[in-house]
């Protein structure tokens, strides 16, 4: 296996990393978008180790910088950020079928990751998985059973909440940790329009939500709850993983979503070795 | 900016270090290596290293930065970084950087272990000045600040549904795995003088000018970068860190010294 630096794109303002195995070409190429505003290495190398860890497995990949982030610049196109991650997107699958001949594409994004990735992959034919860490989500009734009946049945909850209200209105207190990534809402019943149609023309996805965003989702059920009856369709796999953080900063973690993501590919997607994916 | 100007490659014998060259507006007479920190803190730093190389080789400066053998886009993984290995790494890069600028005049700047390992390396990459924003001159401490931190890791409800066992943050320093050899080695690690002129920028909270002496040359200089930087702060460990005053300084000092 080897690694490509690349500067590329339309307008050669994108800069990523392909890895190309020796013996892969038209196979299906893996694509792994930004997350957050962290370089394409990823959060705690992330990105570095998944594509490595795919690469070994036969799969062709590529981890870039979209326009604006990272090493990439922007191209001065007045367009807006949609038609920018579509055209990113475009001109980084041209990329990695130049070089390892893939026709069709895995994207594979983590908060904002996951929403740029769902834009091109409820748009674009060559698409044919996806790979979303803690992406759209919604506060369903059971969420809010879920978190605020155990406070309410908390004795020791409540006489912490009247000592912190007699305190000096805050004054003092412990900040909160400064949000770094978070995902834009978008209407729901539009998720699920866009879900629907791409198992309807075969996608297969990978959803996989962390106890990192318990301010609004916080069960395996959840899935279910937002999206509705297509989380049941044979095409989509979920996975809840409520010890690990949003960004998977221990190791063992890491580890286990990237054999997560690696044993959800090998099924979905044989690499040559294995046979050809339908 | 010239997009073409900015160059991502792999170089050194085994072609197994990511390197990014910035090819100066103007013909250069010296040429800059930005030496990374290590860890979480090269994450944090990526985008100011990017602005500085950018308006630095706007000035006329050929500028490369790098990774590590066991970091960023490198090949070897992070378990792998190796102290011996970095500060080598730091020769090689140096030597690729005076074969593609076609200059001899290299400066090194670093920002924490970065800057320590620019210091270590000055006399094997043959630096004509080293630029340190608050490196790290005693391992020990280092290591024993980021052994709490990953103790306050491990108990951190505002980051993890419930406290994390001692097995899940072992052998680890916020988000990456740390081999025995580099503990050991930042352990011992005791930073003295370059045999080149040293600035140190010191954005430390509440410590004393002194404790770079050691390290600052007759013709070095210790200089004040404010707002201090929130190096250490769990609470901020996936912010970037950005400081228009460390390039104004970096910039400035480059300048004076033409």
């Amino acid at each position: 296996m080897r690694e490509e630096a690349h500067r590329f794109g339309r307008g050669n303002h994108l800069v990523g990393i392909a890895g190309v195995p020796a013996a892969a070409t038209g196979e299906t190429g893996v694509i792994v978008v930004n997350a957050g505003l962290v370089h394409r290495i990823g959060p705690f190398r992330l990105h570095v180790e998944l594509t490595r860890q795919l690469n070994a497995s036969g799969y062709p990949t590529l981890r870039f910088d979209l326009s604006t982030l990272g090493d990439s610049a922007a191209t001065g196109g007045g367009q807006t950020r949609t038609q920018q991650v579509c055209a990113d997107l475009d001109d980084a699958m041209n990329l990695l079928k130049a070089r390892a001949g893939c026709e069709r594409f895995v994207l594979v994004g983590l908060c904002s990751g996951a929403q740029n990735a769902h834009i091109v992959a409820a748009t674009d034919p060559r698409v044919s998985g996806a790979v979303f860490l803690d992406g759209y989500a919604y506060r369903t009734v059971g969420y809010k059973l879920r978190h605020y009946l155990p406070r309410i049945a908390d004795p020791g909850r409540w006489a912490r909440l009247l000592r912190r209200r007699g305190s000096a209105n805050g004054v003092g207190g412990k900040p909160a940790s400064e949000p770094v990534f978070a995902v834009a809402p978008a209407p729901r019943a539009e998720v699920i329009a866009d879900f629907t149609g791409m198992v309807d023309r075969g996608m297969k996805l990978y959803l996989v939500y962390s106890g990192g965003i318990s301010n609004y989702f916080n069960h395996a059920r959840q899935f279910r709850e937002c999206f509705g009856k297509v989380m049941s369709h044979p095409a989509v796999t979920t996975r809840y993983s409520a010890e690990s953080d949003h960004t998977y900063i221990l190791t063992g973690d890491r580890a286990r979503l990237l054999d997560g993501i690696g044993g959800w590919l090998t099924q979905n997607f044989p690499p040559a070795a294995t046979g050809r994916h339908a | 900016m010239r997009t073409d100007a900015e160059i991502p490659f792999f170089f050194g014998p085994a072609g197994d270090l990511f390197g990014m060259y910035h090819a100066p507006a103007l013909p250069a007479r010296r040429a800059l290596l930005m030496c990374p920190p290590l860890g979480q803190d090269l994450i944090r730093c990526h985008r100011l290293y990017r602005q500085l190389a950018q308006a630095l080789a706007a000035q006329g400066m050929a500028v490369l930065r790098f990774d590590y053998y066991g970091t960023g886009d490198s090949a070897g993984g992070s378990a792998e970084v190796d102290w011996e290995r970095c500060v080598a790494d730091a020769a090689v890069a140096s030597h690729e950087l005076r074969s593609r600028a076609g200059v001899d005049r290299v400066v090194a700047f670093g920002a924490r272990l970065g800057g320590s390992v620019a210091l270590a390396a000055a006399d094997r990459a043959r630096f004509t000045e080293v630029i340190a924003w608050d490196p790290v001159l005693d391992g020990g401490d280092y290591v024993s600040a980021l052994d709490a931190l990953q103790v306050a890791l491990r108990d951190d409800t505002e980051r993890f549904t419930r406290p994390r066992s001692d097995a899940d943050i072992a052998e680890q320093w916020l988000g990456f795995d740390i081999g025995d050899h580099l503990r050991q080695q930042l352990s011992a690690l005791h930073l003295h003088a370059a045999n080149v002129p040293t600035l140190v920028l010191d954005s430390l909270p509440s410590a004393p000018v002194s404790r770079w002496e050691r390290i600052v040359s007759p013709r070095g200089a210790v200089a004040s970068i404010v707002p201090p930087t929130p190096w250490d702060d769990l609470r901020r460990l996936e912010s970037a860190i950005l400081s228009q005053p460390l390039i104004q300084a970096v910039s400035g000092r480059l300048k004076e010294t033409a």
